[in-house]
């Protein structure tokens, strides 16, 4: 528990928990149109469609992967252009010295090793993992339940809004403006309203804590 | 996700209108009388044409059974509503069979140096080789080959067929059984097929990948007259309802990952040459990028159209996911994969006559014309007497409205 121990546990939101995944798109369309800051499904296995119902947009790392391929492929070329055509030229066979098809293969490895490492190290950053800050509020997610959470903005605190300027809170104003306030009671009985079998409050709780 | 309910509307047989069955008469009719004719004016550009046109199409009508037989293989499900499309280029199969006795009985004095007695004569390499290169054996063969393409296409189309009328998984099931047999078969006969009417034009010469280079260029075709034949039957609304985005995504898919195919084959077969540096293997290259002088376009501007016309150009067009799902771009891509398939024929077939540049004029275009004709005809005629879905596929429920890419 550390020091975190004395303070309030900070809400991290309320979920609802559901049966089949048919109760779950129902629901998740639904909260969609009450137009949330931020919520989030649970599924045990990838159902789809459900990204599109909740307005997922897609991922930037098609281009991350792009562009990654692209690099890799313009360093095979002057890693071996240079090698072996301007630092040490290398006499193979009498062919000339920018033979370029005994480097293709070399073009392809790098392209997609640079294209491959990046996208996967570009998927952790986008989902920001490794987050420590959550943790998983119920092991039966990833067994047969289907939640759905709505999550609590994050607010800020009395004194941090007198510390902020005058474009800064209208900026924060502006943002809780444009979403519908969340209310936990609220929220646990739109979540009961949408067929959810069971709705907890859940606490903020990092990995460590 | 409740399955059961769901049922999927039975499009029919395709309804041809007069004026279609017209244009491709009209098109073999004109073809084929001009290909009769420009062998007659000019025997090496008829004959030669002739033969790679005869190819290509041969590549598409064996390409859709190979189509049909890895769905089979695999138990696929996405491709539940566009495989009869596929099974129909199978319908192509006797116009394959008398192209290749003509070539047989009268092109091959014109195409085949080793059927002529007086060039074998002395030439040591072609003396050893005479027991695989003879006219007998080469009739032989190929003729075996025919033949059992024609029995797999009776079977897998058969049963496929069949099972529109009684729903029986019974076809599926004999179906998954002859597919793997059909794909060792095609396998081994489409490589000597290709060999025997391709390879052999210069008998000295050979390529342990030349098989598969030909398989590319088949499967990258055939993919790509499927598409075809799909956006056109969505287009006019027949397929309405039956096939969606994500099906034309996986055809793209399928073009798109081909391409690389083909691109990966052909640069192989050439590097492992182009690297070993030996007399009797670089002389193809070299008829293909060192030409005699003569024509405006050379055949190193063929070979650089094929690197960027064959590779680059489907490759960067089908890279993005939109394109993928987008009807007017896949159709544009799969017509000019096309193109470029028969413009690497020509590259295969008419350097070895040619040595200046490639010919293309009303010779080769008749002949194209003519035999495309005749696929538009038996295609068609096929699909107007089968249901253009096969409609009581055990999978046909589960792809039309459970597919999600």
């Amino acid at each position: 528990m550390g020091n975190s121990a004395n303070k309030a546990p900070k809400l991290a939101g309320v979920v609802g928990f559901f049966d089949t995944p048919d109760a779950l798109i129902a629901a998740t369309k639904q909260i969609r149109g009450l137009n949330y800051e931020s919520f989030d499904c649970f599924t045990p296995y990838p159902i789809h469609g459900l990204d599109k119902i909740q307005g997922l947009k897609r991922s930037p790392l098609p281009w991350i992967t792009m562009t990654a391929g692209l690099t890799g492929f313009m360093c095979a070329i002057l890693l071996q252009g240079w090698t072996s055509v301007i630092n040490w030229p290398l006499n193979v066979g009498g062919k000339p010295m920018w033979s370029w098809p005994a480097f293709v293969p070399i073009f392809f490895e790098l392209t997609v090793l640079f294209a491959g490492l990046c996208t996967v190290g570009g998927m952790f950053l986008l989902n920001g993992l490794p987050n420590t800050k959550k943790r998983s509020f119920d092991n039966n997610i990833t067994r047969d339940r289907f939640a759905l959470m709505i999550d609590a903005p994050n607010l800020k605190t009395a004194d941090e809004i007198e510390e902020m300027d005058d474009g800064e809170i209208a900026k924060y104003k502006a943002r809780l403006a444009k979403y519908k306030a969340f209310d936990e009671a609220e929220a646990k009985s739109i979540l009961q309203g949408a067929g959810a079998k069971d709705v907890r409050s859940v606490e903020a709780r990092g990995w460590f804590e | 996700m409740a399955h059961g309910n769901e049922t999927v509307r039975n499009p029919g047989p395709l309804k041809v209108d007069s004026s279609t069955t017209m244009i491709f008469t009209v098109l073999a009719v004109v073809g084929l009388g001009g290909l009769a004719a420009g062998i007659m004016a000019n025997a090496e550009r008829g004959w030669t044409s002739l033969l790679f046109n005869h190819f290509f199409f041969m590549s598409l009508a064996l390409g859709g059974l190979f189509i049909c037989a890895i769905q089979y293989a695999t138990s696929a499900m996405w491709s539940a509503p566009v495989r009869r499309l596929a099974e129909s280029f199978s319908a192509y199969l006797p116009v394959v069979l008398i192209s290749f006795l003509v070539i047989a009985f009268a092109g091959v004095p014109h195409l085949f140096v080793w059927a002529n007695p007086e060039h074998v004569k002395g030439d040591v390499i072609l003396e050893h080789k005479a027991g695989y290169l003879n006219f007998t054996f080469f009739l032989v063969r190929n003729l075996v080959a025919i033949g059992l393409w024609f029995f797999f296409k009776a079977k897998l189309v058969g049963n496929s067929v069949a099972q529109d009328k009684d729903g029986d998984i019974v076809h599926t099931n004999r179906n998954k059984i002859l597919a793997p047999m059909f794909l060792i078969v095609f396998a081994l006969s489409f490589t000597m097929s290709a060999i025997d009417l391709l390879m052999s034009l210069d008998p000295h010469w050979f390529s342990t990948m030349f098989g598969v280079y030909a398989f590319a260029g088949l499967f990258t075709s055939s993919l790509a007259m499927m598409t075809i034949f799909t956006i056109v039957l969505r287009r006019n609304g027949m397929l309405k309802d039956i096939v969606n985005d994500n099906h034309l995504h996986d055809c793209g898919k399928f073009m798109f990952a081909f391409t690389i195919f083909w691109a990966y084959i052909a640069f192989s077969q050439f590097m492992l040459i182009w690297y070993a540096n030996l007399p009797e293997e670089t002389m193809y290259f070299m008829h293909r990028f060192v030409s005699e002088p003569g024509t405006a376009v050379s055949w190193k501007m063929v070979s650089a159209f094929l690197l960027v016309g064959k590779f680059m150009v489907p490759f960067f067009a089908l890279l993005p996911r939109d394109a993928k799902r987008s009807e007017s771009r896949l159709m544009k891509v799969a017509i000019w994969m096309l193109f470029a398939q028969w413009i690497d024929l020509i590259w295969i077939v008419q350097p070895e006559f040619f040595k200046a540049g490639p010919r293309i004029g009303w010779i080769e275009v008749a002949g194209l014309l003519g035999f495309a004709g005749l696929f538009g005809l038996l295609t068609t005629r096929f699909l107007s007497k089968n249901n253009i879905v096969a409609i009581r596929d055990p999978k046909i429920v589960e792809s039309v409205f459970h597919h999600h890419q």
